[in-house]
């Protein structure tokens, strides 16, 4: 396992009497992409900011490569930002911004030349170095944004919702243009969104944020496949979630019906959520499966169509390519295994 | 485009009190009224070129470039200040720049008098200490304190404003990048301010190159300004047509200097306040 370069120890944040980050605790190995996810105001911009030195925790400490730089000034740390509305120098033009850095550690001009030019090209924007930035579109000044941070040669790269502002096309373009450019660099990346599928698509390791608290740590798969609580699961793709009680070991009552599950240890008689996926609710005949219940509805959603069945009064959301029309009658089958169990926690 | 008539009256006003009396400025500049009729002529700027006249001109430049100068260096720090943090604070100190210039200007520039006179505040004050009453009042550091007084604001707002338009990110951004304290500031905050301190600077040097009042008040006498020229032409001279002449040139003078501004203004926005 690689060395962990930064570390946050019980770190919390206040600002004027409100918490925005509760004891946080939150290893990132070297060459890693983490995502730091959640809504807005779940503390996930005050954790890169701490990490990046603009704001100092109230309590708690930040390693980095195990020493404590909680003191330590933006400018001498060894991280770099790329900013949420790009930051770029408007008086200067697109060379400029990416030679700063360099200029500011008086690197020889050969030198500096050599590496903004190797910086432009891997953003894809050689020829670029005149134009002033005003006239670049938002891609591009998003570009320079990184060419400007990566040039530096950053040991952790921190990225503050950068995508934000651009259109889903382009978004996506980036993701896959800024997972290369890591795997390539092979530097650590922090990256925040709010976005789950970039967060899926682009991470090692997601930690899932909520209210000033981490919720889950881990990789994109276990995240979505096994979500620790409703909050999580709720918020990374879509789902079910359903109160249930606990009967025994490996079996469970929701939806006024006893299934079998593979979740174990938990009291016997505990209420509990109950997690399904819309894509592992399975239509069959009615009759067939565990439910029956009548279709409410039915969204065309370009892959797939999203139906609700509603069952006993209970409401089922189901991803399917078959479709079945509105108002048909149909059973509802649910797999042991896409059955997720999680303890209770208000969402 | 409907409602052009709305801005009829204003355009009325513009032309009545500002084209016109314009037009009869240059007219008197160059036409002399004789029993034969209107002649052209150029023998007031021709008088102006004497050089007791340019003596005037060349002081009246100097001291608003002092001036100018002064107010930049008081003001920039300020402009700074009040564009920074601690926002509660910022509101007072705003007032109490901008209190001043809800008073009349002719009364500010009076209080000075009482204060710098040979039996002022300040001359009583040294005298406890034993010091000799100095000569304040009538001396070009009068007039150019007057002017920094009276023009101060105009350099602090200008500069104030674009300070506070600055981004915090893109400070975030180059200390992200390196660079300390003095390094923000040489390379970014102040090449971004420029377009607030060329607003100032053209706003300050202006009324000051143009002053009659400051220097009739504190400089007393001896301090003529082209402004003083002009002046004294229209009220105590009754010669309009070299009053008329002055004026065009001190036109074409501040005509100049706003147009060496904006050029060097122009890519850079924020010409916006003037």
């Amino acid at each position: 396992m690689a060395r962990k370069i930064i570390e946050l120890v019980n770190v919390s944040k206040d600002y004027d009497g409100t918490e925005a980050l509760k004891n946080i605790n939150l290893y990132i190995r070297e060459n890693e992409f983490v995502t730091l996810l959640g809504p807005s105001g779940c503390g996930k911009t005050t954790t890169l900011r701490i990490i990046g030195g603009f704001e100092s925790p109230t309590s708690g400490e930040v390693l980095f490569e195990g020493v404590n730089i909680n003191s330590l000034p933006p400018y001498k740390r060894k991280v770099n930002t790329v900013f949420q509305k790009y930051a770029l120098f408007t008086h200067m033009n697109v060379f400029e911004n990416v030679a700063f850095g360099l200029k500011i550690k008086k690197l020889d001009k050969k030198v500096i030349k050599e590496k903004v030019e190797n910086a432009l090209n891997m953003v894809n924007l050689s020829g670029f170095e005149k134009r002033s930035v005003d006239s670049l579109s938002g891609g591009q000044q998003q570009r320079v944004a990184i060419a400007r941070a990566i040039v530096n040669e950053p040991q952790v790269l921190l990225l503050d919702e950068p995508l934000g502002a651009l259109d889903l096309k382009l978004r996506k373009e980036m993701q896959i243009e800024l997972k290369n450019m890591q795997k390539r660099l092979g530097i650590t990346f922090i990256y925040v969104t709010h976005d789950q599928e970039e967060a899926l698509t682009m991470s090692d390791t997601i930690v899932v944020m909520r209210d000033g608290t981490i919720q889950q740590i881990g990789t994109p798969e276990d995240i979505y496949n096994e979500p620790k609580n409703a909050f999580v699961a709720d918020f990374i793709g879509e789902s079910n979630i359903i109160d249930g009680i606990m009967i025994k070991d490996y079996l469970v009552r929701f939806a006024d019906h006893e299934f079998e599950c593979v979740d174990k240890g938990f009291d016997e008689g505990e209420a509990v959520d109950v997690v399904v996926r819309p894509e592992d609710v399975k239509i069959v005949k009615e009759g067939e499966g565990m439910l029956r219940g009548s279709v409410i509805s039915v969204t065309f959603k370009g892959v797939h169509y999203e139906m609700i069945v509603e069952s006993n009064g209970y409401k089922w959301m189901v991803h399917s390519t078959m479709m079945e029309p509105a108002g048909s009658r149909v059973g509802l089958y649910i797999k042991p295994y896409d059955i997720q169990i999680m303890k209770k926690v208000a969402i | 485009m409907k409602r052009n008539w709305i801005s009829y009256p204003y355009i009325i006003w513009m032309i009545i009190f500002i084209v016109v009396p314009l037009l009869l400025v240059v007219f008197y500049s160059v036409i002399v009224v004789t029993e034969d009729g209107l002649t052209f002529t150029l023998e007031f700027y021709k008088r102006f070129m004497q050089p007791v006249y340019i003596k005037v001109l060349i002081r009246s430049i100097v001291l608003a470039l002092i001036s100018t100068f002064i107010c930049l260096l008081i003001g920039y720090p300020v402009a700074l200040i009040l564009a920074g943090k601690g926002v509660s604070r910022k509101n007072t100190l705003i007032l109490l720049f901008v209190i001043p210039m809800w008073m009349n200007f002719l009364l500010r520039t009076y209080a000075w008098l009482t204060l710098l006179e040979k039996n002022g505040l300040i001359n009583t004050m040294l005298s406890w200490f034993g010091i000799k009453p100095l000569n304040l009042l009538y001396t070009s550091e009068a007039v150019v304190l007057g002017m920094v007084y009276n023009f101060l604001p105009f350099m602090v707002l200008p500069i104030y404003s674009v300070l506070s338009k600055i981004d915090k990110s893109v400070i975030e951004a180059a200390e992200d990048l390196g660079a300390n304290s003095y390094k923000v500031f040489t390379k970014i905050i102040f090449p971004l301010s420029l377009p607030g301190v060329m607003s100032g600077i053209t706003m300050v040097f202006m009324p000051a190159v143009t002053t009659f009042v400051i220097s009739r008040l504190l400089g007393g006498g001896q301090f003529t300004l082209i402004g003083n020229l002009i002046d004294r032409q229209f009220t105590t001279v009754g010669d309009w047509n070299f009053g008329s002449a002055l004026s065009v040139v001190m036109m074409i003078l501040i005509l100049i200097s706003m147009a060496i501004m904006t050029r060097y203004d122009k890519d850079r926005e924020g010409s916006a306040l003037l």
